[in-house]
């Protein structure tokens, strides 16, 4: 198994792991409807409505969500960053330039 | 993999695509970063896009609807006030890097020759943006956004020959009313983006017929500019930049969603403090300021043939600034970067 198999099936796992568990997070929801889907507090005409959520869960939920979303960009920027090093190496060898002017083979 | 990828390559030829790309090079130097703006408007397009079709599934364009179906969308949807506020915050960074790509390009003189239909098809997307922000504006409809609308729309007005007819055009009728709502609707979700996707396509295609240009004031040096690679190089930084900024906008939207106002009502008068989407501010504090008769001229008038004047300036500064490493083109850099003082003097003070 190389390294790229290994980084596969860990992000694969990952992945399942995080579909079971929202799906039994969700389930626990549907148990209790009552209290997750809360109606928002009507607002008394000619009254600005807030656009925050009001559910604590959801608000939580938001904030989670948040943390997720920038520790996944903190994780995309470093792999970005090590495959911009890679290239700009390559560039810089002049490996692609060279694939272009090698002579080419019989067949060709 | 690999059979996945000969079956797409023998159906849709995208080596060719990628060979360009890969020969296609981004000049490096110190404006180097303005290239990324580009790229970055096109993100918050499809943000845009996507946020604002899972909007329509729920908005209602009717008097009695609009204002409840939002509210709706932002206590009932699930997530319907983040994607509402995504909505709204996509527009404003989009906006901003509009300005941001435009001025950049106007202040590298990156318009001159053979750029200029480049030019013209930019700041026809930029007329598209604002017309988006706009018509978007009233879609709420709360009475802010009702009161900005009349004052927007009244502003045509003041134009001699047809400027009466173009605001009853706009209003759908005599004034602001529910036509006018579906009116912008439509507009909103069907007329802007069909011409905003149609500019853009030319836009971009110029962009790839004349390739990046590097800065006036680079070129004269008559040094050879390095370059980079697009494919990979330039597109993996392009990347990186459109992840913070998708961070961004997400904390942005989170943080500081946008609310809404009471239902707006047609009897009723101006609330106090209207104030338009900050990307017009200048032109309402203008207007606010500019004296009732100027010369024995209707000042709103004057205030509105300059507006104009500022605009078809603005449009066909390729053709005007023809001659930029001379005198002439000292001189306009010069009123570009007065007029671009004023307007953001224009906006701050709008807002104290």
């Amino acid at each position: 198994m190389n390294r790229r198999t290994r980084v596969v099936a860990a992000m694969g796992i990952f992945l399942l792991g995080s579909f079971v568990a929202s799906g039994i997070l969700e389930a626990r929801v549907q148990e209790a409807p009552q209290a997750a889907v809360k109606p928002a507090a009507a607002t008394a005409p000619g009254q600005e409505t807030p656009a925050a959520p009001r559910p604590p869960r959801e608000r939580m939920a938001v904030y989670v969500l948040l943390a997720w979303v920038w520790l996944s960009i903190a994780v995309l920027l470093g792999l970005l960053r090590m495959r911009i090093r890679e290239a700009d190496r390559v560039y810089l060898m002049g490996l692609g330039r060279e694939a272009e002017k090698a002579p080419k083979g019989p067949g060709h | 993999m690999n059979v996945l990828r000969a079956w797409i390559e023998e159906r849709l030829g995208l080596s060719a695509v990628t060979l360009f790309l890969e020969k296609k090079e981004v000049p490096r130097h110190k404006h180097t970063f303005l290239y990324y703006t580009g790229s970055s408007i096109l993100l918050f397009l499809g943000i845009q896009i996507v946020t604002g079709v899972l909007l329509a599934f729920y908005y209602q364009p009717t008097l009695a609807e609009a204002n409840a179906s939002v509210v709706r969308i932002m206590t009932e949807m699930p997530l319907g006030w983040l994607v509402r506020s995504v909505h709204s915050w996509s527009a404003t960074f989009m906006i901003a890097i509009v300005f941001v790509h435009l001025l950049g390009i106007a202040f590298t003189k990156a318009y001159r020759k053979p750029r200029e239909a480049t030019w013209v098809t930019g700041v026809m997307l930029l007329g598209a943006s604002l017309a988006f922000g706009f018509t978007g504006y009233l879609l709420p409809w709360d009475e802010l956004s009702l009161a900005a609308t009349k004052v927007g729309t009244n502003l045509p007005k003041a134009i001699p020959v047809f400027g009466a007819w173009l605001t009853q055009v706009m209003r759908a009728g005599e004034d602001v009313t529910g036509d006018t709502l579906s009116r912008f609707f439509i507009a909103h979700v069907s007329v802007l983006p069909l011409a905003i996707l149609a500019f853009l396509g030319v836009h971009l295609f110029l962009v790839q017929r004349h390739g990046m240009s590097v800065p006036h004031e680079v070129e004269r040096k008559g040094v050879k500019t390095p370059g980079l690679p697009f494919w990979p190089n330039f597109a993996f930084r392009e990347a990186g930049v459109w992840l913070v900024l998708l961070g961004l906008l997400i904390t942005v939207a989170v943080v500081a969603a946008p609310g809404i106002g009471p239902q707006a009502d047609l009897m009723a008068p101006a609330p106090e403090g209207i104030k338009p989407e900050w990307y017009f501010l200048f032109m309402f504090q203008m207007l606010k300021l500019f004296p009732a008769r100027v010369l024995g001229l209707n000042g709103e008038l004057v205030a509105v043939l300059i507006m104009m004047a500022g605009m078809a300036a603005l449009l066909l500064i390729p053709f005007i600034d023809n001659r930029p490493a001379e005198r002439k083109g000292k001189i306009i850099t010069g009123l570009a970067w007065a007029g671009l003082a004023y307007a953001v003097g224009m906006s701050i003070w709008s807002l104290l």
